[in-house]
């Protein structure tokens, strides 16, 4: 298993209950996933807590076998070779495009700097803007540059934080397809969050849909339309299938 | 429990060190209260302190009147009424902070002493001679016209950018339901913004207990005159520490009606979008009315004070050797300069750990450090003076080893002092810093630590680089009250050593009024050029 989530808890020192409950999820290499779910149905705790920004109360993540955390191991983020897309995308305003991208590559050497440079750059479809600021860029070039920056150092895992909220609808439909074409290229692992369904079943290989902290249905995009289609269904049953799927819920 | 200090490390244990350090002399006060009193102490206790404390009542409650007055009504005219020179008012009227209140404070009793251009132009261009004691300034009442004079832009510029914020609808729904402008003004803008009023008036309150040049200057006695005069004339610093005591509580107690005052009432918008108060434009008399207002208080409080200390500097350029003058503006940049870049650094760690750490007692440590600010200067002196004794105390072997003649050493140096400034104007520095840690958020420093950089290398790469505006600000802030400050600098500053502010003052209590012109102004317009320059970057910022 390339990414091992067990038994996660968490809960925000200013919240009585748990922001994640007991979360578990096996991912695949390669595997492009959406967690999907309603504001404050803890979906983002769940990348801040893969990226190391927040600790969990208990429980397990390892990655291709290292150990992130574990009741005796807490690897601070910047050791953990995880890539990040902020919902606002945080491009760092006093740097230039390629600054910001070659931001995390501070253990390359020089020439390997600028090569990496120019592939993420073409990966992006953004040759010619390494010179610009971000705020000389519209939302959806904005958004390329903060998926190049993540991608540049070849994280083991990317994660994606409402990668399209910020964007109107118009653009939306042109980008999603345009992440999907940039994370197959890359083969990066990658974890998306998202409220909108749309989104899921366009990108993901696999979906988690979360509410209330608790995973309530995991399974490929056609499996979830299918579940609506029965009649007389208003809920759709996951429990077998969780199980099925090696999902553990406690 | 355990995910609350995720991130303990250097920043960390830097920053618990210094909020100890900025906290503890206030400590050894309120141990102070607790050793047996001596003779001097009951007998001020019987005699004079209910003279002090008197003085110093009458003296906060007529100044927040007054202050609140000028303040509010001179914040309302701007922010709902457009007439003549409005635009050049708005900023001007924050001007009269620039000036310290015992410069404007001798600079008024020279204009109306005997030999001021007052009498004398009474007397020779209109042979008019006057009773003199009408022209007495230095008394009680005198005293609270300079603290009006010079402090209500506290309460001014708060409210008024508090009123201006304020939601058109609001008014303009209060205006329809019948109310005329008066009723608005008491019903609504009055209780709205009462949260403002409260926050700049007591800022004046601090500033006036924390005051000594003022009612020193007029022979006003206060809690702060009697610390010294206990202090220096009886050579008793044991009851100047009592006395010390008794005024933190007396802060303490103002800060705690300030708390009640505000309350649970956080009015906040139920919309989030707020449109700005179109302005009503007067006209006729009534505009001119305006105008006249704002630039008889604007005149008051900054043009005729500074015209008159140019006037003095003009006569009296050359009297003064430059030689000697350099140094006093070299002792104070260098004061001023070393105190506010330690107040930044220290800031920048405490911040930085704020946004660390979770929970109450993280919020809790760093607020702690602010309270300096409401210590009076006196207090804040006794309990530094008090601790580095100690310290010397405790180090007198170390002295003795390294050979020195003496075992006093920091209690005589420089240290000392900046030590003082640090306490005490901690709070300015590290609002501006806080600001700016709260404007860039956390994700840029998220996004840094995912894309593999540390704590401190973030620091340095993203944080730094972001808050260069908070940190200039504050750095400017800090320098321009350590310029001004008095009782501070009078009292630590180690011998033979001059500043701007302290020679300003000397000058004006051996009657050399006009000499203490040329430092004043020196210290009154690199003021005014800072608050011109916040004012412009402020502006631009809202832009």
């Amino acid at each position: 298993m390339f990414v091992a989530i067990e038994d996660v808890c968490f809960s925000y020192s200013n919240a009585e209950t748990k922001a994640l409950d007991n979360f578990t999820l096996k991912i695949e290499k390669g595997e492009v996933i959406s967690i999907l779910g309603r504001s404050g149905s803890g979906k983002s705790t769940v990348l801040r807590l893969l990226a190391g920004l927040e600790k969990p109360e208990k429980g397990r993540l390892v990655i291709q076998d290292e150990v992130l955390f574990d009741n005796k191991t807490f690897l601070q983020p910047e050791k953990r070779g995880i890539g990040m897309v902020f919902q606002d995308y945080a491009l760092f305003p006093h740097l230039t495009v390629a600054e910001n991208i070659l931001f995390g590559l501070f253990r390359m050497k020089k020439a390997e700097k600028k090569k990496r440079l120019q592939e993420v750059l073409e990966l992006v479809e953004l040759q010619d803007f390494g010179k610009r600021y971000p705020h000389q860029l519209s939302g959806g070039q904005q958004q390329r540059v903060a998926i190049a920056r993540a991608v540049a150092p070849n994280p083991h895992l990317i994660l994606l934080d409402e990668p399209f909220s910020n964007l109107d609808a118009e653009l939306q439909g042109k980008i999603r397809e345009d992440l999907r074409d940039i994370l197959k290229k890359a083969n990066i692992t990658s974890i998306f969050v998202t409220h909108d369904e749309k989104d899921a079943h366009i990108l993901a290989d696999r979906i988690v849909r979360l509410k209330d902290g608790r995973i309530d249905f995991v399974g490929r995009p056609c499996d979830m339309l299918d579940t609506y289609r029965q009649p007389g269904m208003q809920q759709p049953s996951t429990k077998g299938f969780v199980e099925k799927n090696l999902i553990g819920i406690n | 429990m355990q995910h609350r200090f995720a991130n303990i490390n250097a920043w960390t244990v830097g920053a618990v060190i210094i909020i100890i350090l900025l906290f503890l002399p206030n400590l050894t006060i309120v141990s102070g209260l607790f050793t047996p009193s001596n003779e001097n102490w009951e007998h001020m206790k019987e005699f004079v302190l209910w003279g002090f404390v008197k003085n110093s009542l009458i003296l906060t409650a007529a100044t927040a009147f007054f202050t609140i007055m000028i303040g509010l009504s001179l914040a309302w005219l701007i922010a709902q009424y457009d007439f003549p020179m409005r635009r050049f008012l708005k900023w001007a009227l924050i001007l009269p902070l620039s000036i310290p209140p015992f410069i404007g404070a001798y600079t008024y009793h020279g204009m109306l002493s005997h030999t001021g251009i007052i009498q004398t132009t009474l007397r020779d261009t209109f042979g008019v001679t006057l009773n003199p004691a009408f022209f007495d300034i230095m008394n009680l009442p005198g005293a609270i016209f300079i603290y009006t004079m010079f402090l209500f832009p506290y309460v001014y510029s708060i409210t008024q950018v508090y009123l201006s914020q304020q939601s058109a609808s609001l008014i303009e729904s209060t205006r329809i339901l019948g109310k005329g402008p008066w009723k608005t003004f008491f019903q609504v803008v009055l209780p709205i913004s009462r949260i403002s009023i409260i926050a700049g008036a007591s800022l004046v309150v601090l500033e006036v207990l924390n005051d000594y040049g003022v009612v020193k200057y007029y022979g006003v006695q206060t809690f702060t005159t009697a610390i010294f005069q206990t202090w220096f004339g009886l050579g008793d610093i044991e009851s100047s520490i009592k006395l010390a005591a008794s005024l933190m509580g007396f802060v303490i107690l103002i800060l705690m009606i300030e708390k009640l005052l505000r309350g649970r009432r956080q009015y906040s918008y139920s919309t989030t979008k707020v449109r700005p108060l179109p302005l009503i434009t007067l006209s006729g008399w009534k505009a001119a009315a305006a105008t006249g207002y704002g630039f008889i208080i604007l005149s008051l409080a900054f043009f005729i004070p500074v015209a008159q200390l140019i006037d003095w500097t003009v006569l009296t350029f050359g009297t003064i050797p430059m030689g000697e003058f350099m140094s006093y503006v070299k002792n104070s940049v260098f004061v001023a300069g070393l105190s506010a870049s330690l107040i930044i650094i220290f800031a920048l760690i405490v911040g930085n750990f704020a946004r660390m750490v979770r929970g109450r007692l993280g919020k809790l440590l760093p607020r702690l450090t602010v309270l300096g600010y409401s210590i009076p200067g006196a207090v804040i002196a006794v309990a530094v003076v008090t601790a580095f004794i100690g310290l010397d105390r405790f180090l007198a072997p170390v002295y003795v080893w390294a050979g020195f003649s003496t075992t006093l050493v920091l209690s005589v140096s420089i240290v000392l002092l900046v030590t003082a400034y640090i306490i005490r104007f901690f709070a300015i520095g590290y609002n501006s810093i806080e600001t700016g840690y709260d404007k860039i958020g956390t994700n840029f420093r998220d996004a840094s630590r995912t894309l593999g950089l540390g704590v401190t290398k973030t620091f340095f790469k993203v944080d730094m680089p972001m808050m260069k505006g908070a940190i200039i600000s504050g750095f400017i802030l800090v320098f321009i009250d350590v310029l001004k400050e008095i009782p501070l600098t009078l009292i630590l500053r180690p011998f033979n050593f001059d500043t701007l502010s302290t020679k300003a003052f000397q000058y004006a209590s051996d009657e050399k009024i006009m000499e203490a012109s040329q430092a004043s102004l020196l210290i009154v317009g690199i003021s005014a050029l800072a608050i011109v320059f916040f004012y412009k970057f402020l502006e631009r910022e809202l832009d």
